[in-house]
C-alpha cells in the first residue's frame, strides 16, 4: 500500500508567508480523484496527504498527526463510516465527509457518525478549501465571557472546556464544531439565535446551509450536555426561527 | 350530434343518461318492483272487495226478505202492536233503517230518514212488484238501500243496510295494499342500489386506481377479484401499471445512475482544470484559449450532472428538509446579485413551509433563464393570492407563445433560442427542474404576459397552515 505522502506532488511544508500549512489526509479509494484533488488542494495552501482505504487511513494517522481529514464514506474493507466513528472515538479530528449522493441518509450517517461538515462530488477544490478554512478556523466566539453557564453545563471559551458541574465538574467531551456551537448559543444569552446566523458562523455558510447539518449537531450537542435529549430544556427549538439557551433569567423562573 | 352509426350502437334509452348507472339500475329495479306489487294489489283488492260487498248484499238481503214477510204478516193480523214497534223492533239491532210506504203515507224507524231522499227509481221499480236494491249515501252514511213490495196499495217496504264497516274494511284494505305497494318500491330502489353498487363496486376500484395512476402514483393497484369475470380485468390493469412504474422508475434511476457515474471524473476534471487556471499565464497563447474552452464547458457540464441528477432525484420533499421561513429572504436574497432586476415586496409575507435550497433554486433557475433566453429578468414581485405566496418574474424577452407555454417545462426545451449551445446558455433542465421543485412543494407555475410586454413566470406555493408558524 502507497505511504501517506506519496502522491504528494511537491513537499512544502511552509506557507510562503511562513506560517504552518494545515495538514489534510484526502482518504478516497479513486486515485484520478486524488492526485487531481491534492494537486488543486496544494494551490490552495494545504499540505495534502492520501489514503486508498479505510486501514491505510486509520494506520497512517496513528503514525502522523494531521489538522483534518476529508472521508469518502465510499471506501473498499474498512468503510468511511466506520473510519469516521472511530476516529471520532479517539478525539475531536475535524472530519469532513464526502459523499457521491445527496440522499438525507447518506448525509446524515456520516453527520450521525461524528463528521463536522460534509461536501457531495463532484468536488471543487476551491469550494472544499473554504469549508476546511472554516472548520480550521480558531476564531473566539463573540463574547469577551471567561465563563459561560448553562443550567448545570460551565464552559470556559478560553480553555475550549466544558464541564457539567450536576456531574461533580466532569469534562463533557465536544467536537470543535459542537463545542462552537454551544459557545454561540449561550453566548447569545436567552436570545433566539437564527438557523442562517449559526449555519454562518460555526460553519461559514454565506447563505444557504443545509439544516441537516444543523439538525443532527444540535442533537449531537444535546445528547451530551441534556440531562434528558428527548425533552431539551437547556437547548430548545424555536419553530420556525432557530435555537435558543436557556438563560439566568429563564434558570430564576424555574 | 351523433353519427347514425353511434345512434345504431345505443341502447334504447329508457332512463336518462345523465343519471349515474348505479342511479339507473336502482330507478328500474324500483319500477319493477312497484309493477309487480302493483299488479297484485290490483287483483287482490278486486277479489277481496268483490267478495265482501258480495257478502254484505247477500246478508242484507237476506235479512230484508225475512223483514218484509213479518211485516206482511203484521199488515196482515192489525192489532197487536201494530206495524210501528215491529217497525222499530226491526230496526233496532244493526244501525238500520226501515220504511214502509202504506198508501202514500210512509212509516220509518230507526235512523232518521227522509223518504224523499231515496231514490224514485228504486221506490218506482218496487211499487211496481220487482224487488231492488242500490247503494246511496243516506244520512251522511253509505248504505245498501233494499226496496221489496208489500201486498197493499202502493206499498214499498225499503230497508236500509248500513255499510260503515264494509267501508271502513276496504278502506284499510287499500291503505295496506298502497304502503305495501310504496313499501315494495323503496324495497326495489334500495336493493336495486345495493345490487348497483356492488356489482360497480370493481369499476368503482378501476376508477379510483386508474385516477392515482392518472396523478402520478404508480403504486396503485386493484385487489385480486376471484370473480371470473372481473379477475382479467384486474391482473391486466395491475400487470400494466406494473410495468409503467418499474419503466419510470428505472429511467429515473438510469439517469441517477449516469450522473452519479459522471461525478468521479468530472471531479477529477474540474480540479485538474483548476490547477491549469492557476498557471494560465504561465502558458502559451494557443493553451490558454484551449484551456478557457476547456474550463468553460466543464463547468457547464457539471452543472449539468447536478442539475440531472437533480431531476431524477425523488420528487418527494424529505420532511427533514423543510422548515418554516420566509419566501421574500429567499428572493430577497437570490435577486441582491442582479442589479438590473426591480425588487417588489409587501409589507409582510407570512411565513411559508419549504425547501430554503430547492426554492432558492427555483428563484435562481427562473432568473438564470431570463437571462439566457429573455434578455433578463427586470423585476420580481412578491404577493399573497388564494392562499399561497405568489412570486412572479418579468423578463425583457418578446414572451412566450401560448403554444409553448406548457412545453418549456419540459426537460431539454430550448424554447425561442433553440441550437444555442454557447458557454452562457442553461443546462436545458432549468424550468424543468424549477417545475419539479414547486409541484413538489404542492405549487403551481405558469407563463402569462406581463404588463411590460416579456413573459411573466408565476410560481406559487402555499403558505404554511396557521398552526405551523
Amino acid at each position: 500500500m502507497a505511504s501517506m505522502t506519496d502522491d504528494l506532488p511537491s513537499a512544502r511544508p511552509l506557507l510562503p508567508g511562513g506560517g504552518q500549512r494545515d495538514r489534510v489526509l484526502l482518504v478516497d479509494d479513486d486515485d484520478r480523484i486524488r492526485r487531481a484533488l491534492s494537486l488543486a488542494l496544494d494551490d490552495e495552501g494545504f499540505a495534502v496527504s492520501t489514503a486508498a482505504s479505510g486501514e491505510d487511513a486509520l494506520t497512517g494517522l496513528a503514525r502522523d498527526s494531521v489538522d483534518l481529514v476529508l472521508l469518502d464514506l465510499m471506501l473498499p474493507g474498512v468503510d468511511g463510516l466506520t473510519v469516521c466513528r472511530q476516529l471520532r472515538a479517539q478525539g475531536d479530528l475535524p472530519i469532513i465527509i464526502i459523499t457521491a449522493r445527496t440522499d438525507s441518509v447518506d448525509v446524515i450517517d456520516g453527520l450521525e457518525a461524528g463528521a463536522d461538515d460534509y461536501v457531495t462530488k463532484p468536488i471543487v477544490a476551491g469550494e472544499l478549501a473554504a469549508r476546511i478554512r472554516a472548520l480550521l478556523r480558531r476564531r473566539r466566539p463573540g463574547t469577551n465571557a471567561t465563563h459561560l453557564r448553562v443550567g448545570d453545563i460551565d464552559i470556559s471559551p478560553d480553555e475550549g472546556r466544558v464541564r457539567s458541574l450536576g456531574g461533580g465538574g466532569t469534562e463533557v467531551h465536544l467536537t470543535r464544531t459542537e463545542f462552537r456551537l454551544l459557545v454561540e448559543l449561550v453566548a447569545a444569552d436567552g436570545r433566539v439565535v437564527t438557523r442562517e446566523d449559526l449555519l454562518r458562523r460555526v460553519w461559514g455558510y454565506d447563505y444557504l446551509g443545509d439544516t441537516r447539518l444543523l439538525d443532527v449537531h444540535i442533537r449531537r450537542l444535546r445528547r451530551k450536555i441534556e440531562p434528558d435529549p428527548d425533552e431539551p430544556t437547556l437547548i430548545v427549538t424555536v419553530r420556525g426561527a432557530g435555537y435558543r439557551a436557556k438563560s439566568r433569567t429563564d434558570a430564576d423562573e424555574r | 350530434m351523433p353519427t347514425s352509426a353511434e345512434r345504431a350502437l345505443r341502447a334504447p334509452v329508457l332512463l336518462p343518461r345523465r343519471l349515474p348507472l348505479r342511479w339507473r339500475i336502482a330507478i328500474a329495479f324500483a319500477l319493477v318492483s312497484l309493477t309487480i306489487t302493483g299488479l297484485l294489489a290490483a287483483v287482490t283488492w278486486q277479489l277481496a272487495s268483490d267478495f265482501l260487498v258480495d257478502k254484505r248484499v247477500q246478508g242484507a238481503t237476506v235479512q230484508a226478505a225475512l223483514d218484509v214477510r213479518l211485516v206482511q204478516n203484521a199488515l196482515r193480523t192489525p192489532g197487536v202492536g201494530g206495524v210501528d214497534s215491529l217497525l222499530t223492533g226491526l230496526a233496532g239491532g244493526q244501525n238500520a233503517t226501515v220504511a214502509v210506504r202504506n198508501d202514500g203515507a210512509w212509516t220509518t224507524s230507526g235512523r232518521s230518514l227522509d223518504p224523499a231522499s231515496l231514490p224514485d227509481d228504486l221506490v218506482a221499480l218496487a211499487a211496481t212488484g220487482t224487488p231492488a236494491r242500490q247503494r246511496i249515501v243516506a244520512g251522511g252514511i253509505p248504505v245498501l238501500a233494499i226496496a221489496l213490495p208489500l201486498p197493499i196499495p202502493d206499498g214499498v217496504y225499503v230497508e236500509l243496510a248500513p255499510l260503515t264497516e264494509l267501508d271502513s274494511t276496504l278502506r284499510f284494505l287499500s291503505a295496506v295494499l298502497v304502503v305495501g305497494v310504496g313499501v315494495s318500491g323503496l324495497l326495489g330502489l334500495s336493493l336495486g342500489g345495493w345490487a348497483g353498487n356492488r356489482a360497480l363496486r370493481p369499476l368503482i376500484d378501476l376508477r379510483d386506481a386508474a385516477a392515482r395512476v392518472a396523478a402520478g402514483d404508480l403504486s396503485a393497484r386493484l385487489p385480486e377479484y376471484a370473480d371470473a369475470d372481473l379477475a382479467p380485468l384486474a391482473a391486466t390493469f395491475n400487470r400494466t401499471t406494473a410495468d409503467l412504474d418499474r419503466r419510470v422508475r428505472r429511467d429515473a434511476r438510469f439517469a441517477a445512475d449516469v450522473s452519479h457515474e459522471l461525478r468521479s471524473p468530472l471531479t477529477t476534471l474540474i480540479n485538474a482544470v483548476a490547477v491549469l487556471r492557476r498557471r494560465r499565464a504561465e502558458l502559451p497563447p494557443t493553451a490558454q484559449q484551449a484551456l478557457d474552452l476547456l474550463d468553460a464547458d466543464i463547468h457547464r457540464f457539471q452543472r449539468m450532472v447536478t442539475d440531472l441528477l437533480e431531476i431524477s432525484r425523488d420528487e418527494h420533499l424529505d420532511e427533514r428538509d423543510l422548515e418554516i421561513c420566509g419566501v421574500d429572504d429567499i428572493v430577497r436574497h437570490a435577486v441582491a446579485e442582479r442589479p438590473g432586476v426591480t425588487l417588489e415586496l409587501p409589507p409582510a409575507v407570512p411565513p411559508a413551509r419549504v425547501d430554503r435550497r430547492r426554492l432558492d433554486r427555483v428563484i435562481v433557475n427562473l432568473l438564470d433563464n431570463a437571462d439566457h433566453h429573455a434578455g433578463g429578468a427586470v423585476r420580481v414581485g412578491v404577493d399573497t393570492a388564494n392562499g399561497a405566496i405568489r412570486i412572479e418574474v418579468d423578463d425583457a424577452g418578446p414572451g412566450v407563445p401560448v403554444d409553448m407555454r406548457h412545453e418549456v417545462f419540459e426537460r431539454f426545451a430550448r424554447g425561442g433560442s433553440a441550437g444555442r449551445r454557447d458557454g452562457a446558455g442553461g443546462t436545458g433542465l432549468g424550468l424543468a427542474l424549477v417545475a419539479r421543485h414547486v409541484h413538489a412543494h404542492h405549487g403551481r407555475i405558469w407563463i402569462e404576459d406581463s404588463p411590460a410586454g416579456g413573459a411573466r413566470v408565476v410560481v406559487e406555493i402555499p403558505m404554511a397552515p396557521r398552526d405551523d408558524t
